[in-house]
């Protein structure tokens, strides 16, 4: 004899929630806004059956690369390495004091943290690119405009990040801090500094390694660089040289992210 | 009485310092910076500041705006075409849904992806097929974009709860109803937000684009530089900045919203997006 199956239990399916009038709504107004986007740049798959045979054909010449060009390649390369060096130190230790006057965590008052995230926010609506191109209008062609672009660059990027994670502190050793006597500045320095370096060290390696990227083709603006030899076999149509050039960028770019990852994982 | 404590070895911080410091200096004397431009550096550009915004090119608003919404549409375009062809990816890449060869491969495509920037994919790919204009621009926007969601849609998709897709399948659901089912519904927020947040950085790309005949303000930046109207100049940037800081206040907004829901507490398992270094990768 088996036992009777024991009674299903009774209870009601529970109601399903009603669905917010929302999302209906913000779909609805974002396929509106793509459909407008779409229509303002023109997208139009036709363009792309039009051009279609000169596109395959500079692709082909692109990826027909010139192996031989590599040597005249190497020197803007580094340059390229020296510029990502120089910004991205700069531009972490200046974002230093932004990053702490920016949280509400270690700010000195309120009104320095308000005037100093708008600072920030204005920094960062600028593209890297777009720094490049006033600081070469401004100073000439040549690495300096570079490595000041990106220091503006790095400067908004890490102070938002580092002052997030300053949010996050724990607030224990500040009080310790501020209970053995430390004025504020001292306070920040023995109490919440130690508890960020770990991030800050990094963020600073992921800021190199978006300079590498970006300094391979800020040089476009003239800003020194592989990005000026890029330029110049641009404006001569010589694709070959291009494909050499986008392969180096491609392999540098590919590991220095590996070796970055890398030494983040150990971090933190 | 206890004795204080020995303090820690400093060697290895000490090291690492001169380290830094060494090649700090090695790139600043290779470089070859011309120390005599440096010095009137703030003087200089003092003078162009003063020329660029004080005051602004007025008449130059409605042109700038203009050239301004295009690099909107583009980098909206670009944002809509990365996240559509990043979801399939990232479900491709993730181990917990394809695992094995094929997700090693699709990692691949999305690490190859990411390591070409739009600026190049624009004049190598996008503006020899699609022309000259915004729509390459928004093409290059899109296909990079794809490197980065894909990366970020998989990892969402590798730390969800199996539980789940344990009940999904125990229901007798295929391998796609349990992704419909179970995998995306944890892990939508958590992208739609990622989403959002490329959208702020695409439009930052879409600003300069211009520079390689792709479309958007950049290209008028170029040319009012070019012939030195200061003025003009002055007033395309300041164009880009508020442009870009209206769209990051209201992005940011929107994120929120969809992060916290109604109530404004964040959903369980959302702490992600609150990590820096996470929203950091939303921008490589």
């Amino acid at each position: 004899m088996t036992k009777p199956a024991p009674a299903a239990p009774t209870t009601r399916r529970p109601s399903k929630p009603r669905p917010s009038l929302l999302l209906p709504l913000g779909l609805v107004a974002g396929v509106i806004f793509t459909l407008w986007a779409a229509w303002t740049i023109h997208f139009d798959v036709a363009r792309i059956a039009a051009n279609w045979d000169r596109g395959i054909t500079i692709i082909g010449e692109v990826l027909d690369v010139d192996w031989s060009f590599f040597p005249r390649t190497v020197e803007p390369m580094i340059q390229t390495f020296q510029i990502a060096i120089i910004a991205a130190i700069v531009g972490c230790a200046v974002a230093l004091p932004f990053a702490f006057i920016a949280s509400r965590v270690t700010a000195f008052n309120r009104w320095s943290m308000t005037l100093d995230r708008w600072v920030l926010n204005v920094i960062r609506a600028l593209p890297d690119l777009l720094y490049a191109m006033i600081f070469v209008a401004a100073l000439s062609v040549g690495p300096t405009a570079g490595i000041l672009a990106l220091i503006f660059f790095n400067l908004g990027v890490m102070a938002k990040l580092l002052s997030e994670t300053v949010d996050a502190v724990d607030t224990g050793p500040m009080e310790a801090a501020q209970a053995a006597g430390a004025t504020h500045v001292q306070t920040v320095r023995s109490s919440v500094l130690p508890q960020v370096l770990p991030n800050y060290v990094s963020f600073a390696l992921y800021i190199f390694e978006l300079n590498i990227r970006a300094s391979t083709v800020i040089g476009l603006t003239g800003a020194g660089g592989i990005g000026v030899l890029l330029g110049a076999q641009l404006a001569r149509f010589n694709f070959p040289q291009i494909g050499m050039i986008i392969v180096e960028i491609f392999v540098v770019v590919l590991l220095i992210e590996l070796a970055s990852n890398a030494l983040r994982r150990r971090l933190v | 009485m206890t004795e204080r404590p020995q303090k820690p070895s400093a060697l290895q911080r000490n090291l690492l310092f001169v380290a830094v410091g060494a090649v700090f200096l090695w790139a600043v004397i290779g470089v070859g910076i011309r120390w005599d431009r440096l010095l009137n550096l703030p003087e200089r550009l003092l003078d162009i500041f003063g020329r660029m915004f004080l005051p602004p090119d007025w008449s130059f608003l409605p042109t700038a705006a203009e050239a301004m919404v295009e690099s909107l549409a583009m980098a909206w375009v670009g944002t809509i075409i990365g996240a559509a062809l990043s979801l399939p990816m990232g479900f491709l890449a993730a181990r917990n849904v394809s695992g094995g060869a094929l997700s090693t491969f699709a990692r691949m495509i999305l690490n190859a992806i990411r390591a070409v920037p739009e600026l190049i994919l624009a004049i190598v790919v996008f503006v020899p097929v699609a022309g000259l204009g915004p729509m390459a621009g928004a093409l290059a926007i899109g296909v990079h974009s794809i490197g980065t969601l894909g990366k970020l849609t998989s990892e969402a998709i590798e730390s969800i709860d199996p539980g789940p897709v344990e009940a999904a399948r125990a229901s007798g659901a295929g391998l796609v109803a349990q992704q419909r089912w179970s995998v995306l519904p944890q892990v939508l927020p958590e992208i739609a937000a990622f989403w959002l947040y490329r959208f702020e950085i695409n439009l930052r790309a879409a600003a300069v684009l211009g520079i390689v005949g792709a479309g958007g303000i950049g290209a008028l930046l170029a040319n009012t530089l070019t012939y030195r109207r200061w003025d003009s100049a002055g007033m395309t940037v300041l164009v880009v900045i508020v442009g870009t800081i209206i769209v990051d206040q209201i992005s940011g907004w929107v994120r929120r919203r969809i992060i916290e829901g109604s109530d404004g507490q964040p959903r369980a398992g959302d702490e992600a997006i609150a990590d820096p270094s996470r929203t950091a990768d939303v921008a490589s």
